[in-house]
């Protein structure tokens, strides 16, 4: 798993790399526990590469989904692979979180 | 038969019986060794006594004859040479079997034996000549038989004391023996006892015929003097201990052979014990061998300390390896280490640095010598300016680096040895010298191998702690496994109206899935599955928790979006934060030929419809339980109710199945399970789900380790029972 962070204005873009299993996650969560990440206004997660998402990596994101939306901050996943997106489905995050195809979506809801 | 046993009976008895008796006489003959060796000390002590007693009788006898008659020599040689034997092998036999006691590497221990129990007799031997010279000068009387009575109590003490001194120094010549050594050792011991057929045939060793024999002999002697072995483990003080016995027991030596050198066809007596050439032997033996061991001791003294510092150092490897099987703390081995490196190097000052976690700014000093934390602290700061804090370096000349020479340092040599792996760095290691050139090849090879060894010891010990610890926690994983799989019920109520199959494997590491039933009414069964986020130990304490809201909530029978809305509720309050819970509940009605399910983020249903012949998904929405833990997860989930057709398949799973990966790492996939229904449908319920488990391993192929728990349950609804 490689999680690589990318800044651009008020938006950070993060990179997934590889499979974001039990061990793995843990770099996830401390990537996003970052006080400095509450400083952007849009964060924006690249989901091109992320091959496998265990339910300790949704739970990850679960636990600071609430912490972003109440400091309106927007989390943005795209480029999202049809078995991860399944995964989000199913649990009925799709509802929940802003799921798009790509990146140009991605920052054309971000801007809004 | 029984006439028989009874026949049989007495002779069993005596059997018994004399084994009985036996046992005293087996017992015995483990005391027999001992018994034999005090016996025969005893009898060796008592025949010596016994020799030397008739020979000084005898000798008296004939010197009183020879006053009288002054012509007659001595009338018994035979006797007279008999006795001499016999003493001679009483003593050296008494005293061979008690310098077997002799054991270990006490040497010093070995010389003081020769010396207080031998060469004190050639002492005493001089004093008991003086006294008798100081008799006969005062009385001004000669009288041959004092003088008799003293040489003859000098011949026991001489023969004392070459016996002891023999037999002590073969213990040292054996010492770290070889074969070889032992055979030439025999074969000496039994050519010097054959010298004492001679002198019973009283014959004259002296004679032409003998010479090149003792030749021989003396040669023989001459290489049996060059074992020395023992003297190299003797330790500087020691050595010069063990010089001064030497000069002592060759003192008694030279006493003996001047007193009775002197008394050598002396026309004064009767007996000459020069003739006896076993005697002249022993002592050649004897006194070469203390010279011998004398000289290499005189020459060694001056490495010695070398000697010592490797076999110091020796002993500090011994116990830095052996630390570990002494459960040692980690602290205890830099202990070792640092006193250990300080003597090897002969330091005049030193610290080592200890890193504490895996950050390399936590320092702690953990030993200092005549140093101050002032200077260290110049010192490393210098290294840093240098850049090389954390890697081998030796500087033997420090007053030539400038930045050594600002620092005016007491000392001119330092030597940095980092204790590191390959992977991690424990610590280092700084050692100084206040001469140049203090840091030599040798030194530093030493020094790095007590550091390798401590890495050795120190990983290892921390190995040991880590399988400790893992021991631990796959002793936790097993209770953890074992709650799990009590939460799991054991069989279904089997009823006319549906057939239900369950397939449950658990992962090797726990994981969270679950399933349970609850009868409702009598027509009505409420059927649960789900999945805790996470493994191990949370995930099945959580399991039990699903497990009691389930069986809580479900007593007031409520429909099962109800039941997850207050599921959620209720779990909002207890689960952490990074978990949550995907879950699908059914409640399933006979009468009304329906069921009615919610599905809170779990796997979606698989289903046939025998009416359409058509296998389908449910897809319903509903989000996973603890995800939104507030009143606005009742907006995200759904109820559905559907009726069932007799034949109907409802095939509910965890991701574990779908998720399943093949070796190819491709997953399983919901529409390769569909198509597998699609295949089987027409079967029992039991039949599916080995079918379906079946296409599954043969898809992940061969493992022992799932990554995931599995859980399947497939329920084949049955036509009304005519009865009905």
């Amino acid at each position: 798993m490689k999680i690589t962070n990318q800044i651009k204005d008020t938006t950070i873009i993060i990179t997934l790399d590889g499979e974001l299993d039990a061990s793995s996650s843990v770099m996830l969560d401390e990537a996003l526990s970052d006080p400095e990440i509450m400083t952007y206004s849009k964060i924006l997660v690249d989901c091109k590469d992320l091959n496998y998402i265990s339910s300790a990596g949704l739970g990850v994101f679960i636990s600071h989904l609430q912490r972003f939306e109440d400091a309106q901050i927007k989390l943005i996943f795209y480029n999202m692979q049809d078995k991860v997106r399944n995964v989000f489905e199913i649990l009925g995050l799709d509802l929940l979180m802003t799921i798009v195809s790509d990146y140009e979506e991605a920052m054309t809801i971000a801007d809004e | 038969m029984a006439k028989e046993q009874k026949f049989f009976l007495p002779y069993k008895l005596i059997k018994s019986r004399a084994s009985h008796f036996l046992s005293p006489i087996k017992l015995s003959t483990v005391f027999r060794f001992m018994l034999y060796r005090t016996n025969a000390k005893s009898l060796f002590i008592t025949s010596a006594l016994v020799s030397w007693s008739l020979l000084l009788a005898n000798v008296l006898l004939a010197a009183e004859s020879l006053r009288q008659e002054s012509s007659n020599g001595l009338d018994l040689p035979f006797v007279n040479n008999f006795l001499i034997v016999v003493f001679i092998i009483s003593v050296f036999g008494f005293q061979r079997m008690s310098a077997d006691n002799l054991k270990g590497i006490d040497f010093i221990g070995y010389l003081w034996n020769i010396f207080a129990k031998g060469g004190i007799a050639a002492y005493l031997s001089v004093a008991l000549y003086m006294v008798y010279r100081m008799v006969t000068n005062y009385s001004n009387v000669q009288s041959p038989l004092l003088l008799h009575m003293v040489y003859q109590v000098n011949f026991g003490l001489l023969v004392l004391f070459l016996a002891k001194a023999f037999y002590v120094w073969r213990q040292l010549i054996l010492y770290h023996k070889n074969k070889f050594i032992q055979i030439a050792w025999d074969w000496y011991e039994i050519l010097l006892f054959a010298t004492l057929i001679l002198t019973l045939l009283n014959f004259n060793y002296s004679s032409l015929i003998f010479l090149p024999l003792l030749g021989l002999i003396g040669l023989y002697t001459l290489f049996l003097c060059t074992n020395l072995k023992w003297v190299a483990y003797l330790t500087f003080n020691k050595k010069g201990r063990s010089l001064i016995l030497l000069v002592a027991i060759l003192l008694a030596c030279y006493i003996f052979a001047d007193f009775f050198y002197n008394f050598a066809d002396s026309p004064l007596l009767v007996i000459d014990y020069t003739d006896v050439g076993f005697l002249l032997l022993a002592m050649f033996f004897v006194a070469l061998y203390t010279f011998a061991a004398f000289l290499v001791a005189l020459f060694s003294l001056p490495t010695s300390s070398v000697f010592e510092q490797k076999s110091e150092d020796l002993l500090n490897f011994q116990r830095l390896s052996q630390s570990i099987q002494q459960g040692q703390s980690e602290k205890q081995v830099y202990d070792m280490l640092f006193e250990s490196t300080v003597k090897a190097a002969d330091a005049s000052a030193a610290w080592l640095e200890i890193f504490k976690g895996e950050k390399k700014d936590e320092i702690e000093l953990c030993h200092q010598l005549t140093i101050e934390e002032e200077q260290i602290k110049r010192i490393r700061h210098l290294l840093l300016a240098y850049n090389i804090q954390h890697i081998d370096y030796i500087n033997n000349n420090l007053d030539r680096n400038p930045g050594f020479r600002d620092l005016t340092l007491p000392w001119k040599s330092l030597i940095i040895l980092p204790i590191k792996s390959k992977k991690h760095l424990f610590g280092v290691l700084y050692l100084l010298k206040d001469i140049e050139q203090g840091f030599d090849r040798e030194t530093v090879n030493v020094l790095r191998t007590f550091t390798n060894q401590t890495i050795l010891t120190i990983e290892n010990l921390r190995l040991v702690h880590e399988s400790l610890q893992n021991e631990r926690y796959k002793e936790e994983l097993k209770i953890a496994s074992l709650v799990q799989d009590s939460l799991i019920p054991k069989k279904f109520p089997s009823d006319s109206w549906f057939e239900i199959s369950t397939h449950a494997k658990a992962a090797k590491e726990v994981g969270g899935d679950f399933y349970d039933f609850l009868q409702l009414s009598e027509s009505r069964i409420a059927i649960i599955i789900g999945d805790v986020s996470g493994k191990g130990i949370s995930a099945a304490f959580h399991m039990a928790q699903m497990k009691g809201i389930f069986h809580g909530l479900m007593q007031q029978d409520m429909p099962p979006s109800e039941f997850m809305k207050q599921a959620n509720s209720a779990l909002s309050r207890c689960l952490e934060k990074t978990s949550f819970i995907t879950s699908a509940l059914y409640i399933i009605d006979y009468r009304m030929k329906g069921f009615m399910f919610a599905r809170a983020g779990h796997c979606h249903t698989l289903y046939y419809n025998s009416m359409m012949d058509d296998t389908f998904y449910f897809q319903t929405d509903g989000l996973g339980l603890g995800i939104i833990r507030d009143k606005s997860y009742n907006n995200h989930v759904r109820e559905m109710y559907y009726d069932y057709n007799p034949s109907d398949v409802m095939v509910i799973y965890t991701d574990g199945i779908v998720e399943a990966r093949s070796p190819a790492n491709e997953e399983y996939g919901e529409e390769r399970l569909r198509y597998m229904l699609t295949q089987t449908y027409h079967l029992e319920a039991e039949d599916i789900k080995c079918a379906i488990i079946n296409d599954l391993e043969d898809f992940t192929g061969p493992t022992e380790n799932l990554y995931d728990d599995q859980t399947l349950l497939v329920i084949k609804f049955k036509p009304t029972q005519p009865s009905e």
